[in-house]
């Protein structure tokens, strides 16, 4: 059909913002990466240090335990996302009287801004006049302080995200399970198929690239979690809470380490964009190429 | 065909709805408590509201000022992405351009990028690069639509994607036959079909924008700044003014309910991403 | 009234009459010193702060009246003003002509060369030279703040001290003292020991249980995840037993450890912390949450019977009735001590506690260094001091504590400034390292484990001394 050149044209203005704001920017950071530089050591300046970052990221503990922490966050709070999400997208395949409403106020948290949602969330679990601690006290007795215990920090920080993300997979996946075609769900009720298989061998299958791209979207978000964090435990109790974008924020901002938090940052960056490319040609590409 | 259960499925959504709207629910109480009461034990049924935080924020006018920067911002680099990323995922959907489908990843790779590391080199380019004269890019509302560029325009090509991908091709080539401009097919053709999707894009991209706190904390000063960054004005030596804070994200939810409100039917039927059409 | 509301009435006040009378009689030299100046904007960044706020809200308006300068300050969270400040001067953009700098940062930037001479500037530049301002006029919190020549690289604006406070009405109360002296043996006065201190707390704790009050023994600046724990320990307990400067030995290559002949992991240092730690059962729960500004809210939220905290909070948990719920029942008291630290104080060999604040600077990298100068000079006059205090309680000129209004705020303050005056001189900001936040960092997410119990005091505290050396041989200062 037409030239490419009309494509290049079309696609010009986004390579140019991204090359000017996300390439140059990079650029210098890799840059860094390769140099010691603390603007308050004994020698100010930028130096040569070759993979000396590199070779330290290896055995830095606090490091590998925020890829830790992040790891496990992600991987709680995006599968409960998406099965919390598949759940009510499902009940809302139904109808119901207010059905309208109840979808606009399940949306409600995504317009919430991640600093605001770790200021309100932090007011609510302040130990003893937090109203969640106070009233798990009251009623069942339970002691629940996010300043001393890790598993109560961690958790309520895969709360918070599930209650902020959820109505975004939800959405997402409304918008799979209303485009689905029926005549594949009648044919195999006439069959004779269980729910279990129907949703195994049918729903399933069809609605897995919405599913990958909602997980796709949550997992990069979710692997540069900070501001949330940041209001809610700044990172503890002790290391419990460090994740990763905590951890390159203290390294860069208080500490002023830009050589050593650029080497981390091009690391994190590298591992996310690995692990994601892994997922998109497993799952998606062959969808998106099929269509040519 | 499905069996309706009315009062069941209201029981269910009542308690869901109660769920979602408790910690908003609860940052309009701290708004409307006075400090003292903050660190009180907690009650949850508000009573005897206090209405100081809100005439102190109303009546502030770097807070208004805020508030127009941050509807600047949002709003241009919402439109701004929305169309880019839509003129990129025509270029993709429609050309047999080499790379592309890399070139589709790269963007993407864009939004990975852990932020607070980037924020040296963009202070750098933006103060001693973008730069004319006495002129820079730091703390200017075009400034910061660029910025957000970095994570939206991404966002905006990978969910628009799907959405051009579904518009049949046939469509295209039947308006060129009948002589129809590039410009006249994207624009006349094309883009309206993808209205459900676009109306998505712009809404999540704005409400990223709105939302973004470290960025524009460390890329604006004086003229330039958003409301999330006037939040950090009232963590104060001498206390957090937790009511005041509270009562600003009220009024940054106000505006982002009213845009969503706008857009909210389009969702359901725009938010495809690789949904399997049938 | 609150001192937020107090800044209001002050910037309405000026508003009616336009700054005239505030030019301390010397409207004239304003004038013409401002004269090559006009259309001039300066631009300040500082950390949200009552003081910062009367400065944004109050002083700059009436210095633009007056001189036709203006004036923008930027408010922003500690995080954001140290960033931006430190990205703006080591990029020399040239964005601010005034920095907020705290003092524990002021070796960092003074070994940068970041900052101005402003002595020099105005011997330099007589018509700058204001009549109202002398740098003589300033307590000595201004010698931190001086450079290796004695000439200021900074205009104090804040300065406190971190005091005991204590609850005069539950200290005073003739039941509770019938019942603190059946428990202990002895009379209840504000603790001198840290055995007294304790007791005392462990006694509130137990009473507060006892009669089911919201009512705790003491604060415990002890947040998990946070510096502010790392600061109470460093700054305000190790000192009061008689470790000094976090341990590091400056004169002996840096050394923190025992074994190199540091203090940081010493048995003083470790029976220190557990000091400290121990306190936290008497503490209210959300010690572990709590950096500076919540120890002041519990402490003004009537949670906490004594504790240490920040001289900044005191004036409005004293006296602030729309945030606290103690005004008039607060006492101020020196911390306990150790034997022998008080003695090493006075001496001049130690010190008992914390004395913080922070000044203005003028950026080497300011465009409009003269115009600048002007701006410090006029917040720095004894003129513009008392209401200054009395808006956002902070004393930074000696002749301040004279002025009537000040007297009458000490009283509701329980004696606060006199403390100040008197024993100002027992307190030291922090040690003189260029390296703070380095180090800090570099130790703490240890510390928080300490805290988290993960780690023993003592396991800890050696850990913290071999990372502290490892990051100042990373650092190039330990050789």
């Amino acid at each position: 059909m037409h030239s490419n050149r009309l494509g290049w044209i079309l696609l010009a203005p986004t390579l140019v913002i991204l090359f000017f704001f996300g390439v140059l920017p990079f650029v210098y950071v890799v840059f860094v990466s390769f140099h010691s530089w603390n603007p308050f050591a004994a020698n100010p300046e930028m130096i040569f240090n070759g993979a000396d970052n590199f070779r330290k990221i290896v055995f830095d503990a606090e490091f590998l335990n925020s890829v830790g922490v992040t790891v496990t966050f992600v991987f709680f709070a995006v599968v409960s996302e998406l099965i919390v999400g598949y759940f009510l997208a499902q009940a809302f395949m139904k109808e119901f009287p207010g059905k309208a409403i109840f979808r606009t106020i399940h949306t409600l948290p995504l317009i919430m801004a991640p600093i605001i949602v770790g200021s309100v969330w932090k007011l609510m679990m302040t130990p003893s006049i937090g109203i969640i601690p106070h009233y798990l006290n009251e009623w069942f007795g339970l002691s629940v302080n996010i300043g001393t215990s890790s598993f109560a920090a961690f958790a309520t920080i895969v709360v918070m995200d599930i209650w902020h993300w959820t109505p975004l997979v939800t959405l997402t996946l409304i918008a799979a399970l209303v485009s689905l075609p029926q005549d594949p769900f009648e044919q195999a009720q006439i069959d004779g198929a269980n729910k279990r298989q129907i949703f195994f061998h049918i729903t399933v299958p069809m609605i897995a690239p919405a599913v990958v791209a909602t997980v796709f979207i949550r997992l990069m978000d979710a692997l540069r979690t900070v501001d949330e964090v940041w209001m809610l435990t700044g990172g503890g109790p002790g290391s419990a809470t460090r994740f990763v974008g905590v951890h390159i924020f203290r390294e860069v901002f208080p500490k002023t380490n830009y050589g050593y938090g650029s080497t981390i940052s091009v690391i994190v960056l590298y591992l996310t964009i690995v692990a994601c490319w892994l997922l998109y040609v497993t799952m998606l590409a062959p969808r998106n190429t099929k269509k040519d | 065909m499905k069996k309706n259960r009315p009062v069941l499925a209201i029981v269910f959504w009542v308690l869901v709805s109660f769920l979602t709207l408790f910690p908003i629910y609860w940052l309009f109480v701290i708004s409307v408590k006075p400090a003292v009461q903050l660190f009180s034990t907690p009650d949850v049924i508000l009573s005897d509201p206090y209405w100081g935080n809100y005439a102190k924020v109303w009546g502030d006018r770097l807070l208004r000022s805020y508030m127009v920067n941050s509807l600047v911002i949002s709003t241009g680099n919402a439109v701004l992405c929305t169309l880019l990323g839509f003129f990129a995922c025509y270029a993709l959907s429609r050309f047999n351009m080499a790379g592309k489908e890399s070139l589709f990843f790269w963007t993407i790779t864009n939004r990975m990028a852990p932020p607070a590391v980037f924020l040296l080199p963009l202070f750098l380019l933006m103060t001693q690069v973008y730069a004319v004269g006495d002129f820079r890019l730091l703390d200017t509302r075009i400034g910061m639509i660029l910025v957000y560029c970095t994570f939206n325009l991404p966002f905006a090509i990978w969910t628009l994607r799907p959405t051009v991908d579904g518009i049949p091709k046939e469509l295209d080539e039947a308006a060129y036959v009948d002589g129809a401009s590039a410009w006249k097919v994207i624009t006349e053709v094309v883009f309206p079909l993808c209205r459900p999707g676009l109306a998505v894009t712009l809404i999540l991209t704005w409400v990223f924008a709105w939302n973004e706190y470290l960025l524009a904390a460390t890329l604006t000063n004086f003229n330039a700044r958003t409301l999330t960054t006037g939040l950090s004005e009232y963590v104060t030596t001498t206390g957090t003014e937790w009511g005041i804070m509270a009562t600003i994200s009220v009024f940054t939810l106000i505006p982002a309910l009213i845009v969503f409100g706008m857009v909210q039917k389009h969702i359901v039927t725009g938010l495809t991403f690789g949904a399997v059409k049938g | 009234m609150s001192f937020a509301h107090k800044i209001a009435v002050s910037a309405l006040a000026l508003a009616v009459s336009a700054g005239a009378a505030l030019a301390g009689g010397h409207e004239d030299f304003w004038k013409k010193a401002a004269e090559p100046y006009q259309g001039v904007t300066l631009r300040g960044v500082t950390e949200s702060s009552p003081p910062s706020l009367y400065i944004r809200e109050v002083l700059a308006p009436q210095f633009e009246a007056l001189t036709g300068i203006r004036v923008d300050i930027e408010t922003t969270s500690w995080d954001q003003m140290f960033d931006k400040a430190i990205k703006d001067m080591e990029a020399g953009t040239g964005i601010y002509d005034m920095v907020y700098i705290e003092q524990d940062i002021i070796y960092s930037y003074l070994a940068r060369n970041f900052l101005t001479d402003t002595t020099q500037l105005l011997a330099d530049n007589p018509q700058l030279q204001a009549p109202g301002y002398d740098e003589a006029n300033f307590t000595t919190f201004a010698d931190y703040f001086r450079g290796d020549n004695g000439h200021l690289y900074g205009i104090p604006m804040e300065a406190f001290i971190k005091i005991y406070l204590y609850r005069t009405d539950l200290f005073g109360d003739a039941d509770i003292q019938a019942a603190f002296k059946a428990a202990t043996g002895r009379d209840l006065a504000p603790a001198t020991t840290h055995a007294e201190y304790t007791e005392i707390a462990k006694f509130f704790y137990e009473y507060g249980q006892a009669n089911d009050m919201q009512l705790w023994g003491a604060t415990v600046q002890g947040h998990t995840g946070h510096p502010a724990s790392w600061y109470e320990y460093f700054e305000s307990v190790a000192p009061t037993f008689g470790v000094y400067n976090w341990g590091i030995d400056a004169n002996n290559n840096y050394a923190a450890s025992v074994a190199n002949g540091g203090a940081m992991n010493s048995d003083t240092a470790k029976e220190a912390l557990q000091w400290w730690l121990d306190l936290r059962q008497y503490a209210p729960p959300e010690s572990n949450q709590s950096t500076w500004t919540e120890v002041g809210t519990t402490f003004g939220a009537g949670r906490a019977a004594q504790g240490l905290v920040y001289g900044e909070n005191a004036g409005w948990i004293a006296a602030d009735d729309t945030k606290s719920l103690v005004v008039g029942k607060v006492g101020v008291a020196l911390p306990p001590l150790a034997d022998g630290v008080m003695a090493a104080a006075e001496a001049g060999d130690g010190y008992i506690g914390y004395y913080d604040g922070g000044a203005f600077g003028l950026p080497s990298t300011s465009k409009q260094k003269e115009a600048a100068a002007l701006f410090l000079e006029y917040i720095g006059q004894n003129d513009v001091q008392p209401d200054w205090a009395v808006a956002a309680p902070r004393v930074t000129n000696t002749a301040t504590y004279d002025d009537p209004k000040v007297v009458a705020m000490n009283e509701e303050l329980g004696g606060y400034y006199d403390m100040l005056r008197d024993k100002g001189y027992l307190f030291a900001g922090a040690p003189a390292y260029p390296f703070h936040a380095q180090v800090r960092e570099a130790t703490a997410p240890t510390f928080y484990k300490i805290l988290t119990g993960d780690l023993n005091v003592s396991e800890g505290l050696d850990q913290m001394a071999a990372e502290a050396e490892a990051s100042l041989t990373e650092l190039g200062y330990r050789k």
